[in-house]
């Protein structure tokens, strides 16, 4: 069953065990909840407040931090090698995340139907998105090896031209967009079935009896119960391309000549190779300020009548 | 006509298995190749198999890289698990103020990029002392599988029907025996699959382990990331890590099969 919203609903009055537990009890009302909100916001309010502040500060590691206000932001913004990152997370996420969604409901359509061992070509369909992503680069690359890789022998089996994958700027994001396309379309496939799956059969039954055509039948059977799980596909996807790192990072490094270095690369580099900490500090900001952008337009769509800020971790 | 229709189904459901599962199968069969073989053109699909690469991988660093992959995965969860449950209940049985609010921050953490936290996690690890240390993955970790187990938890819990904590009520249970002798034994099943979810989310994690661990608390991944840039690409060793690191995530992940849609869509979905 889908649940329709995001947004948890106002709940009625208090439950029997919490009007048991009363006055005597507030203690145990504050275990359920202090530990694990006092935790989060040391783990993730402070951090970002702290990163905030670092990211004003001309700061390298091993040197005196100087302040120096928008500074680190101001460099970022005249800086061509952090538009081309961000020219190239974007791009990564509205190919991949497009071509996943559409193949996604499609495969959903297919592994939809019902016969023996649809079982265990679901669960093996399901297997990539398990995985982690690291090591699904890792032998992805491989696999694209110009010399010995399995994909170009195969392309030219078929009498297509062997492609230079990881070393060519073009190929190379293709290499990053189709590994991303491999593990991610069982995931929106997944939700696509989920959503499938609520759709009663005499609505079926009865747009069988009708002759529905199957854009008819798509548009207003399937389609009311597919568009929850959709959106929340999309926002999962968009976000977490948006701060793809695993993928490019083993397959390529980044090249060649920053052709697939992502934001969250260019952050990881500043941070851990340079020690530029203060810039790092201010790429990731972009990373955070970017994605929250994208999570409010998106829970708006999932819930047009209810419209609530979703912050990122702030 | 029917039957054709069905046939081209089938027939398509296993094309696209087969297009999924080729990438894994061939790691496999690279992991039993000599480094002749894997580096051979054509390609070889038959050969005699030999297990040098997983010996190999044994007496690397490997082993050693695992365990404390798994330290930190476990310990999280633990933790993660404990916290979780206590304040899912919470949500899902007590009203508090702001209950909307701070669910909602809770699942804000999902959309949290991990290049966020390194910057400022990395500064304070390195200024306690505690970076290349378990502690600092662990609870690094936390932040994300707390918030995961919270939100998966809580749908759990909102299933079991209130009636049998009212009776436990009326038989004398105190509110916290109520929670630990009713609702946490019927939740069993959701604390199981949220742990293995967490697990997994743990082991899988790269950015966080690449940017806090250098050596002694490095994590597999971390470690094959090195494999391949220090000494050259030993890609039989690799193929046999990768698949000796996938073998217990391909186990939990067939053990929670039922619940992967709750998983993996943050309980949003079920």
């Amino acid at each position: 069953m889908a649940q329709e919203t995001v947004v948890s609903k106002i709940k009625g009055p208090a439950t029997a065990v919490e009007a048991a537990a009363g006055l005597r009890y507030v203690w145990w009302r504050r275990l359920l909840f202090i530990p694990t909100f006092s935790l989060l916001v040391l783990l993730a309010i402070v951090p970002l407040i702290f990163s905030l502040g670092v990211s004003l500060f001309n700061y390298s590691l091993g040197s005196k931090a100087i302040w120096v206000g928008l500074g680190n932001y101001i460099n970022l913004f005249t800086d061509p090698q952090f538009w081309m990152a961000t020219k190239v997370t974007v791009q990564f996420t509205v190919v991949a995340v497009s071509i996943e969604v559409i193949l996604g409901v499609l495969l959903g359509f297919v592994m939809n139907q019902r016969f023996t061992g649809m079982g265990i070509i679901r669960l093996i369909v399901f297997l990539p998105m398990m995985l982690a992503p690291f090591v699904v680069g890792l032998f992805w690359r491989f696999m694209f090896d110009q010399t010995f890789g399995i994909i170009d022998y195969m392309l030219t089996q078929i009498g297509l031209p062997a492609v230079p994958w990881l070393i060519h700027p073009f190929w190379a994001q293709v290499a990053v967009i189709i590994v991303d396309v491999w593990q991610w379309t069982p995931f929106v496939t997944l939700l696509t079935l989920a959503g499938l799956g609520t759709v009663p059969n005499d609505l079926l039954e009865a747009a069988t009896l009708d002759r529905a055509s199957n854009w008819m039948k798509f548009r207003h059977i399937y389609w009311p119960y597919l568009r929850f799980p959709l959106l929340l596909a999309l926002l999962f996807r968009s976000i977490d391309t948006l701060k793809m790192f695993d993928a490019p990072f083993i397959l390529t490094g980044g090249g060649p000549g920053n052709f697939s270095t992502t934001l969250s690369i260019l952050g990881y580099r500043h941070q851990i190779m340079f020690f530029n900490v203060g810039i790092a500090a201010a790429i990731s900001w972009v990373v955070v300020i970017i994605i929250n952008i994208v999570t409010n337009v998106l829970v708006r769509l999932i819930t047009p009548t209810q419209v609530e800020k979703v912050h990122t971790g702030l | 006509m029917k039957v054709l229709k069905r046939v081209l189904g089938v027939a398509l459901a296993l094309f696209v298995a087969a297009v999924f599962l080729f990438p894994l199968l061939w790691v496999v069969l690279s992991s039993f190749k000599t480094k002749l073989e894997l580096l051979s053109v054509p390609p070889k699909f038959i050969f005699t198999p030999t297990f040098q690469n997983y010996l190999n991988a044994f007496n690397s660093d490997f082993p050693m890289q695992v365990r404390n992959s798994l330290i930190i995965a476990v310990s999280s969860t633990v933790i993660s698990i404990v916290l979780g449950s206590l304040t899912a209940y919470g949500f899902s049985r007590y009203q508090i103020k702001g209950s909307d609010f701070l669910q909602f921050w809770i699942l804000s953490l999902r959309m949290l990029p991990a290049i966020a936290v390194v910057v400022p996690f990395y500064l304070v690890f390195r200024a306690l002392g505690l970076l290349d240390r378990h502690i600092a993955l662990i609870l690094v970790y936390c932040l994300f599988n707390i918030s995961f187990a919270v939100w998966v938890l809580k749908g759990f819990f909102d299933e079991i029907p209130l009636e049998l904590e009212e009776a436990a009520m009326l038989d004398g249970y105190t509110p916290p025996q109520v929670f630990f002798k009713v609702a946490l034994p019927l939740a069993r099943p959701g604390l199981a699959t949220t742990a293995v979810f967490c697990l997994i989310q743990s082991l899988n994690e790269f950015l966080l382990a690449v940017s806090l661990t250098t050596r002694v608390a490095e994590t597999a991944p971390v470690g094959l990331s090195k494999v391949q840039t220090l000494m050259g690409v030993d890609w039989g060793l690799l193929s046999a890590a990768s698949v000796l690191f996938m073998l217990p995530v391909v186990i939990f992940t067939i053990l929670v099969r039922n619940e992967l849609v709750r998983g993996m869509s943050f309980g949003r979905m079920k």
